[in-house]
């Protein structure tokens, strides 16, 4: 078995909106739509029934707190999404750098984020 | 290598409950049939975000003796860093299912597995002839991006004649072009 693996620095920002009502979303439009509202690189990483999750590239999430209307303005655009009056930004944290050399290797099947938060 | 019988197979509770449309399993259909004209291509349910499902359905496939299955999303640390993400479990049923794999891991610098890739073969027997076959299984991420890229990267490379270490690295590679401004550090 070959195992291969990369650790990319990007940087990014973690946002959820909640209080939505979803059903049939189209997650490449909605992502071409927050691109172009934010200047950047959307990725929708998580959907339930009632909020969405993204990585948002290269962004401050101070910058992206300041223009929380305007977003969910956006996010209303997209086919699948409606707003109810409980929509709002819920989160928006950037990621934080960690140290690799201080991740335990094992176990193989978790992620390494979560062996360095319970090493910690 | 001709791919006559070809399987997607959509994972994830948002794609089977129709929270989230399926986008990708077009994509990969509309790219199979521009390789592999001739290809017979089945889409199936949606499996949920279930290890052993996912170990069920390619239990079922093998009966059919495709040449190839293609597995769509449960790609990243998901769950097991964050609860409101979903549950990501088809690298690793993936794994197990395998007789001979590579995988290729890709981390962000917050230390969470953002795609794991995993491509190998399955020994299917053919026991109506006496011979056996090789199955290819191999995963993609949900993200249509990342998507279409990791597979549009495995036919090339397939069709070049890569092994599937060589596969594997390209499709990695084609998604990590699509993160922005970013360097990166070899393991």
């Amino acid at each position: 078995m070959e195992r291969q693996y990369i650790i990319v620095h990007a940087d990014k920002s973690v946002l959820k909106i909640s209080g939505l009502a979803i059903k049939g979303l189209n997650t490449a439009q909605i992502e071409s739509i927050l691109g172009s509202r934010l200047k950047t690189s959307v990725r929708i990483i998580g959907v339930t029934g009632d909020a969405l999750e993204m990585d948002v590239y290269n962004i401050d999430p101070e910058q992206i707190r300041r223009d929380e209307a305007g977003l969910i303005e956006a996010v209303s655009l997209a086919e699948g999404i409606t707003l109810t009056d409980l929509t709002r930004m819920v989160c928006s944290e950037k990621i934080i750098d960690v140290d690799f050399d201080s991740i335990p290797d094992q176990p193989l099947s978790a992620c390494a984020k979560e062996r360095w938060t319970k090493w910690q | 290598m001709a791919m006559n019988r070809i399987f997607i197979a959509p994972t994830g509770d948002e794609i089977l409950n129709g929270i989230v449309r399926d986008i990708d399993s077009p994509e990969i259909i509309s790219q199979s049939l521009a390789a592999f004209p001739q290809a017979e291509i089945t889409r199936i349910k949606p499996i949920p975000d279930i290890e052993h499902a996912i170990l069920a359905t390619i239990e079922v496939l093998k009966e059919q003796q495709p040449d190839l299955i293609i597995f769509i999303g449960g790609s990243g640390g998901g769950h097991r860093f964050s609860k409101s993400l979903s549950a990501d479990y088809t690298h690793s049923a993936l794994e197990k299912a395998l007789d001979e794999y590579s995988s290729y891991e890709i981390y962000g610098k917050n230390g969470h597995m953002w795609c794991k890739l995993v491509i190998g073969k399955l020994v299917i027997g053919q026991l109506d002839i006496g011979q056996k076959k090789d199955t290819i299984l191999l995963n993609v991420p949900g993200p249509y991006v990342e998507a279409k890229a990791a597979y549009g990267a495995f036919l090339k490379s397939m069709t070049s004649g890569l092994n599937l270490k060589e596969i594997n690295r390209a499709m990695a590679e084609a998604v990590l072009t699509l993160y922005p401004d970013q360097t990166e550090q070899p393991v």
